[in-house]
């Protein structure tokens, strides 16, 4: 039986020559979030905006709570609830108003509607605004709360499948926590939830899943431990270069004094992953540049799923062995 | 390729889908679009009266020592223009601009019958169309003192069909073209109503092969059937009008229909 509240398989999605979905195939099961992680302009809007029938795909498959979304885009839309990653039309709404107007549209009734406005008011710490109106040219509001807003509008009422696009952008560290905490306790509600997002280190601690977008393609899927790719006890030695270095692949000119698991360059930063045994000659190699004046800092931490996503989207990565010579430093 | 399995949590509860009568749906985007425009509404409709009562009193400006006749024709044609205003530019304004900021897309994106956002928003319009009639109708009672002969029948059908007809068309023309050129055509279709159709004048000082054409596009029969609805003792209306009206009628809100619910 396939109980999977969305479901994507073989999706290709073309705008002219750019390739925006490249054969992508993805699950959400009931009660699971699924992180979507990518890029800008990794395609992870164009795959949500097929997902509710805004786009239509050019080859692939959509099944959204076991209907067809591809042929029958209006009844698959009964079961998802969207946040998009624009901001949602709430001018002249105040909170209150605008999450109880979409709890009426997704089925709630007039007092369930308030209920829900309340009790998200609550659980997202913004009941101080809940009665003021949003007003056209972004006043009224801040960024942050009409974004808190637009989140408790997509969720007011349960839906099987919950898609948030980027929900965290505009809000601050402390209101992001309980977001993300109401983002798990819809998954824990019975929700399918499908989390397009950038922020990866905040993401990793609420997902179950994770799926890597990279020019439209999957690159990685699989839980956050799994996609870590790392053994546990993997260390990430972080090397800071100056401005104007050339060379960021051997930053004195010679090979490695440590074995390296994976290199990954980003901007002018270089991520070695190296095993808990090579710490100290790590420590002792890097300190030295630093005298030399070779790097600017440098920082030695437990390996995290950030450096394995950039890995895995950085088209300057190098598995296992660093290459050889002649890699071009091209991110100075 | 990969694909991903997601681990199995104890049993999730199943959510079932969104399950809405039409009518709620309806309400609920109608008062959505209405708070959307909330403090403007009053003002809104205040300017579209007083401009009702400008083109009467204005256009009688153009004509010196207006004769009975003359002023008749000019007051029963003004609430076409008027209406024909509405759904050519102010319409078509608000489409582009909910285009531009996201509201169209957003409002595509919920769980609602999409046509239903196409009837919120020309119900909206209606409310603001309405009472410029009946302000207009009055200014021209009031300031040539013409004797008006009410077919409520056709009258309340007339204006409803009139501005059906222009908000339709008006929302069709800003969700086919780009934004700008929008913008474009709709400033052309005003000069054109406002100066070139036989709503404020006769349609014998046009051209023969001109009438012809405005024997097609819905603009005359709009003026003629409102025109019977108010002095029916000296105007008439034919079907064949209310045909032409209800085909571009029937035209605009199908394209704008398959504008909402077609993927790109």
């Amino acid at each position: 039986m396939n109980d999977d509240v969305l479901r994507v398989d073989g999706l290709t999605r073309r705008f002219g020559a750019v390739v925006a979905n490249d054969d992508v195939s993805l699950r959400v099961r009931p009660g699971a979030v699924v992180g979507l992680l990518g890029h800008n302009g990794a395609g992870k809007t164009t795959l949500v905006s097929q997902v509710v029938g805004l786009l239509r795909p050019d080859v692939g498959s959509i099944r959204v709570g076991g209907v067809d979304a591809v042929a029958e885009p209006a009844t698959a839309r009964r079961y998802v609830a969207l946040q998009p990653q624009g901001q949602a039309p709430i001018d002249g709404l105040t909170p209150r108003s605008a999450i109880e107007m979409s709890g009426r549209i997704r089925g709630l009734s007039p007092s369930a509607a308030r209920v829900a406005a309340e009790s998200l008011a609550e659980e997202l710490d913004i009941g101080e605004w809940l009665d003021r109106r949003a007003l056209p040219e972004s006043r009224g509001l801040s960024g942050g709360i009409r974004r808190l807003t637009a989140f408790a509008m997509a969720v007011a009422a349960p839906t099987p499948l919950v898609i948030l696009d980027e929900p965290t952008n505009d809000i601050d560290a402390a209101r992001r926590r309980l977001l993300w905490q109401a983002v798990r306790r819809r998954g824990d509600a019975g929700a399918g939830v499908l989390l397009v997002t950038h922020n990866v280190a905040e993401a990793e601690r609420i997902v179950d899943d994770l799926v890597v977008l990279h020019r439209g393609k999957v690159v990685a899927a699989g839980s956050p431990a799994r996609l870590r790719g790392t053994t546990g006890s993997d260390l990430r030695l972080e090397l800071q270069f100056a401005p104007d270095a050339v060379d960021l692949e051997a930053a004195d000119g010679g090979p490695l004094p440590f074995p390296i698991r994976r290199t990954v360059r980003s901007g002018r930063r270089v991520l070695h992953t190296v095993a808990t045994d090579a710490a100290a000659a790590a420590v002792t190699w890097a300190a030295t540049l630093r005298e030399r004046e070779l790097i600017d800092g440098y920082a030695l931490g437990p390996a995290t799923l950030e450096d394995a996503y950039l890995a895995l989207t950085s088209s300057d990565v190098d598995e296992a062995e660093p290459a050889p010579t002649g890699t071009e430093a091209a991110h100075v | 390729m990969s694909e991903h399995a997601i681990a199995d949590r104890a049993t999730p509860k199943r959510l079932a889908p969104v399950q809405v009568s039409l009518a709620t749906t309806y309400a609920t985007l109608l008062r959505w679009t209405l708070a959307q425009i909330g403090a403007m509404l009053p003002l809104i409709i205040v300017v579209q009266a007083m401009l009702a009562a400008g083109i009467i009193v204005g256009f009688g400006f153009l004509i010196p020592n207006i004769d009975g006749a003359t002023a008749l024709f000019l007051s029963t044609g003004a609430p076409t223009v008027l209406l024909l205003t509405i759904g050519l530019v102010m319409v078509p304004q608000g489409v582009s601009r909910s285009r531009t900021d996201g509201t169209f897309t957003y409002m595509r994106g919920l769980p609602v019958a999409r046509p239903l956002l196409l009837a919120a928003d020309l119900t909206v319009w209606l409310l603001i169309g309405l009472p410029s009639v009946a302000v207009g109708v009055l200014v021209a009672t009031l300031r040539y003192d013409i004797a008006l002969s009410f077919d409520w029948p056709v009258l309340v059908a007339a204006t409803l069909l009139v501005t059906l007809m222009a908000t339709a068309l008006g929302y069709a023309i800003a969700v086919s073209l780009p934004p700008m050129l929008a913008q474009l055509v709709t400033q052309v279709l005003v000069f054109f109503v406002l100066l070139f159709s036989p709503i404020t004048f006769g349609v014998g000082q046009l051209p023969e092969w001109f009438q012809a054409v405005h024997d097609i596009l819905p603009v005359r029969p709009a003026a003629d059937l409102l025109r019977a609805g108010l002095a029916s003792d000296v105007f008439s209306a034919s079907l064949r009008d209310l045909a032409v009206l209800l085909a571009w009628t029937v035209a605009g809100v199908a394209i704008s229909v398959r504008a909402l619910v077609r993927r790109r």
